[in-house]
Formats: structure tokens, C-alpha cells, sequence
């Protein structure tokens, strides 16, 4: 099946939409999730998560704290600041915003 | 927040091996669940690896990116970068050497130079808002005239008062006596008379300028309402260090000071030195007791005593025209209001055009900074184009290295580095050269300071001047090394990655035309050899005006003098009691007896060592307001012991008494131009001083040479010479004219005085010699100073000069052996190298040569005896660089005409 890329700037989003629904998730779990909650649409080249969270992690966003997966692994599972919440209400809004106005564009065409 | 975030990117930096851990293995888990996650559905394990790895991406490049989101990868960069910086610095040493030492020498200079126009003239003084207060200045000299009438430039205590009641603009005036005493005086407990410099100050002093002591307390306005009854002092911290060891019991202790005993009632700040800058009290006084201080003077209730600065403090929200209009209305109104004021139709002509000026105080004020502004910047512009040759060479070495390095930048650019990264790779090596160089320079400059210290003060008293290294200071030099750095980095850098590709990298050494190449180091030379020519020939001025100043014929003659001071105030007798007067007398009659002693005499001054003048009123003649004539109180012994020549008459001897004719010996110039023509001085008779007052009038005995009196460089000044028990007055300097070794005569001159009265206190003991010296002090150090940055100028452009050449004759190699091959002769070649030196040199000294002479024009007025425009200075400047700039170029054009052609044609 082919895969739309994620819309550029939309990624923070993605992550900290997943992470308030789900509490704490480690990134692999996170792929999976958006990968799933989008019917498979869109693919997140994985490994682009990554440096995302680094940055999320300076910024305050999350926070990371190792734990342990269901089937016994060492793995780094990540949650969302009151920081974050704020965050993904803003670029809830913006991206509403900006797909509103796009969405009008197109159907006045 | 944004505190937060720098914390945490703070808490990556020291855990990023740490972080760079956990990343590592929560990817590799990642791709491992993945993994897992296909071979569950089916997949081969190799296929699965594949798969997960594709769907992951680049590793190494998400680990960079991740590391990047921390912001320290500038940092990982610059380390690098230094790394690398130090590697290339160790690869080429004589390199680093000369050009960390130009740098040094460059920078320490500016430094310590700085460090002098900074505390002498920048620095604010260490009291509350500075940039309030005002000094009370007239538009004369600083010195008054304290004839009876009113003088706009210092004041009495009286004035001071009504001053401070009357105003309207400040919040508090004060007053400070205006020049120093250097009494002697007793530590309570102590046998030996110490030297105190004593400050004579209002009570307001200090708190008007915000000074609180550390210990105890300072001086109030109720310690000076009343005249003699408020015997304390606050001394310096300097003074408690020195004298009172830091006696914690300071306040306990007492002062005798001629014949009162004064309670240490506090120590001031160690930062406050007063408001003199370069002239440090030892003890504070306030004027109510100004009679107890030696030599008594009577100063605080005497309106017309004028003798007083006064400063104020501006009032918020006062302009300083505001203020200026208040207080020339005050000064009319106090001085026309004083009961004794002599309002005569002259006074009050003079009173009319008497204007105050109010100078802003904030950096105190001082002599020193008279006497030191105009070296100081001269200097500070000398070290400054120092500086700029030294960046010069350093550009041009670098230059030269980074072309050398062409191939490898060549490499490093076909591999994909980018332009911008070599380039601040380059920039780095520059600013680290800078920095160490910076350093190295504010070590340097911390030893010049102490070398510039001694310079200044002239003598064995060092000048009370901080110039220890302070944060504006660092700051300076700090900008001047980033400057530097940036100045002599960035065109080499910018120069060296602009290099086509192919050619560096099928050639190491480039295009074989090296010398057409380097217009840019040709440029740098021919800026070099300029500057070095302004900077020689500026040597070359001061230097010979230095030299023209030891030539002054002086009038009297300085070899073999021996000077020194006692101070007779101790003795608690009047200068005019008859006891004093025969006491100096007995001195120097039995001095004059020692053996190897020609001659011995007191006077009130010797050179240099200030004056008292007057106006004069000559017999038959209309007196000239705009003439002073200098007076000098001296023994009988005087002439003979200066060996200044007596042209008619005759000098001084016991027949002068204080009851006898009062008379004097006038110079030679005093005799022809104040006496009417066709009249002999001699017989005739004068009035020292404008009113013809009978006490004032003198009757000439003598005539005598011409001197100099205040300073090397002055024009012919009218000298009158008057006998001591005439004029007892301030007498207590005394010269002996002796045979043989100082120490010895000094000695024994010590002995003989302490023979007549034991407690006389004998100070500044010196010779007539470095008296004469120490007052072209700021002359021989402008000569010396230039001559040494001038001669650094020209070491630095030697260097400059070989080393282009050196370069220049390495990368044409194979062309000279070819043309040896096909037969020019080795004198040709080394011609062929020599031209294009000397063509450089020409080329630096004929654009050097009217800057020069745009130049000189600045100086004009620190030169003596000579113009700016001075040829000889010139031309030896000219044939000077010449010779060494060729002789820096002959080296390198020796070493191309030895070029073996067979090994210059194989080589490539």
C-alpha cells in the first residue's frame, strides 16, 4: 500500500496528540500508533522521530524515563508535560487554522 | 522557561555521552521490535532486517541530527577547530613564535598604555554619581593671584562659606586647600618626625562626595565651624598600611603635628585617594585647624586668603549653564560684599571681566593629567599603528601559510567541506593565536605598567596611580585582540579558500608566478614600510628634542650639585625671627667649611621647583599688568654655588641685614627690558609687588645672567633675587656645589645640619642634575618610548619583508634554476629578487613620506628646537629603513642566486 509522507511541521503534533491519548509510549510504539490511528496512511520514517524527541526533550514538552515493555526489554517511554498539554493545544488550534483555511480555499475553487 | 531550557541543554552537554547512550540503544530496540514484528508475520530474518532498517532510515545521520537539537554542535565544532588550530601552530613553530611575539609586544603595549590614559584621564573617581560635581575654575591659570582684589580662580575659606549658604544650585559645596604641605610630623609614641602629605579640607568634603570610612568615622562639618579647636584627622588606608602596620587600634592613636596633637578619628576607603589623581594624601585635616598645621598658615577667617578649590555637587535636575549663572552672580555679590574688599577702579575693572567656569569633576583632576594628555595619546596612537603592523605580518605569514596550504584546503573543499567551514577552521587558528598573544600581551603589560610607573614619576617616589589591571581594562584588551584577530584572520582565510580547485590540486605549490600573485602581501609590505617610516621619523623628532633640551644653555651650571630639603617649621621658630635667620646662615657656613665642598647656599627655589612672582613697579617707568617677575629668596653663597655669572655690581653678603637697605640682583633680560633705556639698574630702585608700599622697595645691587627657572623649554624669564634675612620666607632648599663622591659628601652634609639642630628632618636629597632631568621626564619618556615602537616598527617589518621574500623566492624556485640552467649569472638572480624588494620599499616610503609630514604637524608643539618638518629626521629615517629593509630582503635573494639548478628542475 502506498503511504503519504507526514506534512511537514505536523510531526510535534502527531507525537504529542499520540502521547495525551495514550499516557507514556516509547517511540516505537508511538510509530506504531500513528501509523495505525491513520488507517496506514501515513508513514513516519521512523528514525525521524528521534531527533523530534530530542528536541521535544529540550523544550520541556516530555519527559523520558526508562522502563520495561510487556515482553521484558529495556525501553525509554515518553509523557507529556504540563508544558506539552499547552503545546498540543497550540498547535491544535494553529493546525486547525491554517487546514480551515485551506479547506476554504479549496472548495471556493 | 527559558532559563529551563538552557539548564537542560547545560544538564545534555555534561551527560552527553550519557544521552548519546540512551539514544543509541532506544533505536537500536526500535529497530529490533520491528525486526521482530516482520519475522512474526513471516518474514525471513534477513529480509526483516532489511525491512526494519529501511523503514528506520540513517542512523549515524538521526544521531547527528538528535545531537544537533541539544545547540552544542558549534561547540563540538570549536573544539575541533582548536584542536586542530594548535596542531597546525606546533607544525610550524618559528611562525608561531614571531608572530605570538608581535602580537604580544603589540598588545601588551596598547595595554599598558591604555592602562595610563585610563587611569589618568578615564577613570572616574571612587566617590558617589561623580558625574555631579563641579569644580569651580576661573578662565585663568589654576595658580591665583592673591593681591587684593578678587581672582576667579582660587578662593578664600570666607568665600567658600557664603558660598555654601547662599547657592541655590547645589546640594553641598566643599573646599580643599590647594596645594600640599609635606609636613613632618610625629606618630604619638614615636621618636623620628615622619613626612605626612598633608589635605587641608572643609568639613563637607567628605560627605559631599559620599566617602564613608571603613574605620571610625570621617570628617564632619561640625569638626571646621569653629577656628582651632577640632584637632583630628582621618587618614589614607595606605598611610594606616605603611605607617600604622593596619593597627586595628588605629583610633586610639595620635598624631603631633607641629605643636598639636591631632586623634586619628577614622581610616578612609583603600579605593579613595581624594580628588587628585596621581596625588595621594596621607592624612585629611580640616581647615579649622589650619593654624595648628606647619608652617601656621592663617588662612580661616581671612577673606581675601585665597588659596582654596572648591567643588559642588550639581543639584538633580540642574543644568550646568543654570548653575554657572548662579554662582557668577554669587561670586560678584560675595567678593563686592566683603567688608575689607578693595573696590579701587582697577579692582573693579578686573571684577567686571571675572568669570567662574564650572568644569565637570567626575574624573577628578590633576596635574599629572595636564602634563601626561598629550603623551599619553600620542603614545596611545604610536602603540596602536605598532599593533597594526603587527596584525600586518601576521596576515602576511598567514598568508603565506594558508598558500602554502592550498592543496590541502584544496583536498579538504573536493572532499565537500564547505567554503564557510574552512574558512572559520582558518578564523579559529587566528583567534587562538590572538588569544594566546592577548595573553601573553596582558603579562607583558602588567610588568610595562610598573616599568611606565617609574618612567612617569621621574624619581624615587613612585606616583600614587592604580594602574593594576581592573575589568575595563581586560575588556579593552579583549576587544583589541578579537580586532586583531579579525583584521590580520579573516583576509587570509577568505583569500586561501578561494582557490581554483584543479590548478591546487595538480600543483601543491600552486601556479609557478608566485610574486604575481601576492598583491595582497605586496599591499601589506608597503603598508608596513609606511608605518614604520611615520613612527622612525616621529622617533627621530622626540629623540633630537630630547637632545635639544640636554643642549639648553641653562644659566647656571647642573654638574655636581647635591639638593635637598629640611624642613625648619618643626623648630617652632619664625622664618623671620632672627634665631632662623642665623641658623640657615650658620648651615651653610659650615658646610662650607667640609672638605669637598666649593660653595653651599639656601634658596627658595632651584629649578623646577615652582615660583613666586609679582608684579613690579620700576621708577620712571609705566607698570606692565601683563609682567611678572619671578622672585628668589637666597643665601649669600647662592651665585657662586649655581656658578651663575655676575654681570655688574655685586651680590649678597653680611651687610644685608633685615634692618639695612632692602636690596636686590635682577637678571640680565629683567635689567634691559623692565629698566628705562640709558639708565643704569644698578643704584636704581623698584617696588616688588603692584602697590608702592615702602616695605616693598628694593634697591638694585647686582645684575647676574639670565637662567632658566621653571622649566627647560621656557622662553627668557625675568628673575629678581632678594637676600633671606630680607625676605625670610619658605627657605629650605639647599644646594651644595662639591668635589668628589655624593654619598660621601651627602653624608657629611647630613651631619653638619643635624650638628646645628639635631630634629631637622632632611628630605628629597638629590643632585641639581635629576632635578633638571625629572622635568623633561614626559619628554625623555615620549623619546624613549617612541624610539623603542619605533624600532619594534621596523624589527616587525623586517620580519614582514623576509618573510614574503623567503616565500616568494621558495615558490620560484624551479624558475630561477631554470633561468640559471639556461645561463643568467647569480648576480643577476639575486638583482632579479633585490628589485622587487626595493621596488616595495620605495613604493612604502614614498607614500610614507607625506603621511609623515601630515603627521608631524600634530607634534608640532612637543617639539623643540626643531620643526616636524625636520629634513635630517627625515632623510635618516629614510636611508635607515632602506638599509635595513634590504638588508632584511638580501637573505631570501642570497639564498635564490645558490639555488642548484639540477636539484630546482628535478624537483618538479
Amino acid at each position: 500500500m502506498k503511504r503519504d509522507e507526514i506534512p511537514p511541521g505536523t510531526l510535534y503534533l502527531l507525537i504529542l496528540k499520540t502521547l495525551s491519548l495514550h499516557g507514556s509510549l516509547h517511540g516505537y510504539e508511538m510509530a506504531n500508533s500513528i501509523q495505525q490511528s491513520s488507517d496506514d496512511v501515513l508513514q513516519v520514517e521512523e528514525g525521524s522521530l528521534y531527533p523530534a524527541l530530542q528536541r521535544m526533550l529540550i523544550k520541556g514538552w516530555v519527559t523520558a524515563e526508562w522502563g520495561v515493555t510487556l515482553g521484558n526489554r529495556r525501553a525509554r517511554y515518553y509523557r507529556l508535560t504540563a508544558e506539552g498539554r499547552k503545546q498540543l493545544a497550540r498547535e491544535l488550534s494553529q493546525f486547525q487554522r491554517v487546514f480551515g483555511a485551506i479547506n476554504r480555499v479549496i472548495q471556493t475553487a | 522557561m527559558i532559563l529551563d531550557e538552557a539548564l537542560r541543554r547545560i544538564r545534555m552537554l555534561f551527560q552527553g555521552r550519557k544521552f548519546q547512550h540512551d539514544l543509541d540503544e532506544e533505536m537500536r530496540t526500535h529497530k529490533e521490535l520491528r525486526e521482530q514484528e516482520y519475522v512474526d508475520r513471516g518474514l525471513s530474518r534477513d529480509a526483516a532486517h532489511t525491512a526494519a532498517s529501511r523503514s528506520f532510515g540513517n542512523t549515524a545521520s538521526i544521531r547527528e541530527t538528535s545531537f544537533r537539537a541539544w545547540g552544542w554542535s558549534w561547540l563540538e565544532g570549536l573544539l575541533q577547530d582548536v584542536r586542530y588550530g594548535v596542531r597546525s601552530m606546533f607544525r610550524s613553530p618559528a611562525l608561531t613564535i614571531v608572530a605570538l611575539l608581535s602580537l604580544a609586544l603589540g598588545i601588551g603595549a596598547n595595554t599598558a598604555i591604555f592602562s595610563f590614559l585610563d587611569a589618568v584621564m578615564l577613570r572616574s573617581l571612587p566617590v558617589k554619581n561623580p558625574s555631579q560635581l563641579v569644580l569651580f575654575f576661573g578662565d585663568e591659570l589654576e595658580y591665583g593671584v592673591t593681591d587684593r582684589y578678587g581672582s576667579a580662580t582660587l578662593y578664600s575659606y570666607p568665600f567658600f562659606r557664603q558660598m555654601q549658604q547662599k547657592n541655590a544650585v547645589f546640594s553641598d559645596v566643599a573646599a580643599m586647600f590647594s596645594f600640599w604641605q609635606n609636613v613632618h610630623g610625629t606618630v604619638e609614641g614615636r621618636d623620628a618626625m615622619e613626612e605626612m602629605k598633608v589635605q587641608l579640607v572643609s568639613g563637607t568634603y567628605f560627605p559631599m562626595l559620599g566617602v564613608q570610612a571603613p574605620i571610625g568615622r570621617t570628617l564632619t562639618d561640625e569638626d571646621d565651624n569653629s577656628e582651632g579647636d577640632h584637632p583630628v584627622v582621618v587618614v589614607s588606608y595606605a598611610w594606616w598600611k605603611r605607617a600604622l602596620a593596619s593597627d586595628p587600634a588605629v583610633l586610639n592613636r595620635k598624631i603631633k603635628l607641629g605643636k598639636t596633637m591631632f586623634n586619628i578619628i577614622g581610616v578612609a576607603p583603600p579605593e579613595f585617594f581624594g580628588t587628585k589623581v596621581g596625588d595621594a594624601p596621607d592624612i585629611w585635616v580640616p581647615m579649622s585647624m589650619m593654624r595648628s598645621i606647619p608652617p601656621e598658615m592663617k588662612g580661616y577667617k581671612d577673606d581675601f586668603y585665597q588659596a582654596m578649590l572648591i567643588m559642588g555637587r550639581l543639584k538633580p535636575g540642574v543644568s550646568p549653564a543654570q548653575a554657572t549663572a548662579n554662582v557668577n552672580v554669587l561670586y560678584q555679590q560675595i567678593i563686592r560684599g566683603f567688608s575689607d574688599a578693595d573696590l579701587s577702579q582697577r579692582n573693579v575693572a578686573h571684577l567686571d571681566k571675572a568669570h567662574v567656569t564650572l568644569l565637570p569633576m567626575a574624573t577628578g583632576f590633576s596635574q599629572l593629567r595636564r602634563q601626561f594628555s598629550e603623551p599619553l595619546h600620542l603614545l596611545m596612537g604610536i602603540t596602536a599603528l605598532v599593533l597594526l603592523i603587527a596584525c600586518a605580518n601576521i596576515a602576511n605569514l598567514l598568508l603565506a601559510r594558508s598558500t602554502a596550504r592550498a592543496r590541502e584546503l584544496a583536498v579538504r573543499q573536493a572532499l565537500g567541506a564547505r567554503r564557510i567551514r574552512i574558512v572559520r577552521q582558518l578564523l579559529t587558528e587566528s583567534l587562538l593565536l590572538a588569544f594566546i598573544g592577548g595573553l601573553l600581551g596582558v603579562g607583558l603589560a602588567v610588568f610595562a605598567d610598573r616599568l611606565l610607573l617609574r618612567m612617569i614619576s621621574g624619581g624615587a617616589d613612585v606616583i600614587p596611580l592604580d594602574v593594576s589591571l581592573n575589568t575595563r581594562l581586560l575588556l579593552f584588551t579583549f576587544t583589541v585582540t578579537v580586532a586583531t584577530a579579525v583584521l590580520f584572520g579573516i583576509i587570509p582565510a577568505l583569500r586561501a579558500t578561494r582557490v581554483e580547485l584543479t590548478d591546487a590540486l595538480k600543483d601543491g605549490r600552486g601556479s609557478s608566478n608566485g610574486t604575481a600573485r601576492s598583491p595582497l602581501g605586496k599591499a601589506l609590505i608597503v603598508t608596513q614600510v609606511a608605518i614604520s617610516l611615520v613612527l622612525m621619523v616621529g622617533a627621530m623628532l622626540f629623540v633630537r628634542t630630547l637632545v635639544n633640551l640636554n643642549k639648553v644653555d641653562m644659566g647656571f651650571d647642573r654638574e655636581n650639585v647635591l639638593r635637598l630639603d629640611i624642613d625648619s617649621t618643626v623648630t617652632g621658630i619664625k622664618s623671620d625671627d632672627p634665631r632662623m635667620i642665623s641658623m640657615f646662615q650658620q648651615i651653610e657656613q659650615r658646610i662650607d667649611a667640609l672638605p669637598g665642598v666649593k660653595s653651599a647656599s639656601f634658596a627658595s627655589f632651584f629649578f623646577n621647583e615652582g615660583s613666586w612672582n609679582t608684579r613690579i613697579r620700576v621708577q620712571g617707568t609705566t607698570p606692565d599688568e601683563n609682567v611678572n617677575v619671578k622672585h628668589n629668596v637666597i643665601g649669600n653663597g647662592y651665585f657662586s654655588t649655581m656658578q651663575i655669572p655676575l654681570l655688574a655690581g655685586r651680590t649678597f653678603g653680611p651687610q644685608d641685614t633685615s634692618t639695612s637697605q632692602h636690596v636686590a640682583i635682577i637678571s640680565e633680560s629683567m635689567a634691559k627690558n623692565l629698566f628705562p633705556a640709558r639708565i643704569n639698574p644698578i643704584g636704581h630702585h623698584y617696588y616688588t609687588g603692584f602697590d608702592p608700599k615702602p616695605e616693598n622697595d628694593v634697591e638694585v645691587i647686582g645684575i647676574v645672567k639670565d637662567v632658566k627657572f621653571g622649566s627647560l623649554d621656557e622662553d627668557q624669564q625675568y628673575v629678581d633675587y632678594l637676600p633671606n634675612p630680607q625676605h625670610p620666607w619658605g627657605y629650605g632648599r639647599l644646594a651644595v656645589r662639591y668635589d668628589g663622591n655624593f654619598a660621601a659628601i651627602s653624608n657629611e652634609v647630613q651631619r653638619a645640619i643635624h650638628g646645628i639642630d639635631r630634629t631637622l628632618p632632611i628630605s628629597h636629597v638629590s643632585t641639581l642634575d635629576d632635578q633638571v632631568a625629572r622635568s623633561i621626564t614626559n619628554q625623555r619618556l615620549v623619546a624613549q618610548l617612541s624610539a623603542f615602537f619605533g624600532l619594534l616598527a621596523v624589527f616587525l617589518s623586517c620580519i614582514g619583508i623576509y618573510g614574503l621574500m623567503s616565500y616568494m623566492v621558495g615558490r620560484r624556485t624551479n624558475e630561477i634554476g631554470i633561468r640559471i640552467a639556461i645561463g643568467a649569472s647569480r648576480a643577476n638572480v639575486r638583482w632579479l629578487v633585490m628589485r622587487e624588494i626595493i621596488l616595495l620599499v620605495a613604493v612604502g616610503i614614498a607614500i610614507g613620506v607625506p603621511v609623515t609630514l601630515l603627521g608631524s604637524r600634530v607634534v608640532t608643539n612637543m617639539l623643540f628646537g626643531l620643526k616636524g618638518t625636520d629634513a635630517v629626521s627625515l632623510v635618516a629615517s629614510v636611508v635607515g629603513l632602506l638599509l635595513v629593509a634590504v638588508l632584511a630582503g638580501y637573505l631570501p635573494a642570497r639564498r635564490a642566486a645558490r639555488v642548484d639548478p639540477v636539484i630546482a628542475l628535478r624537483y618538479e
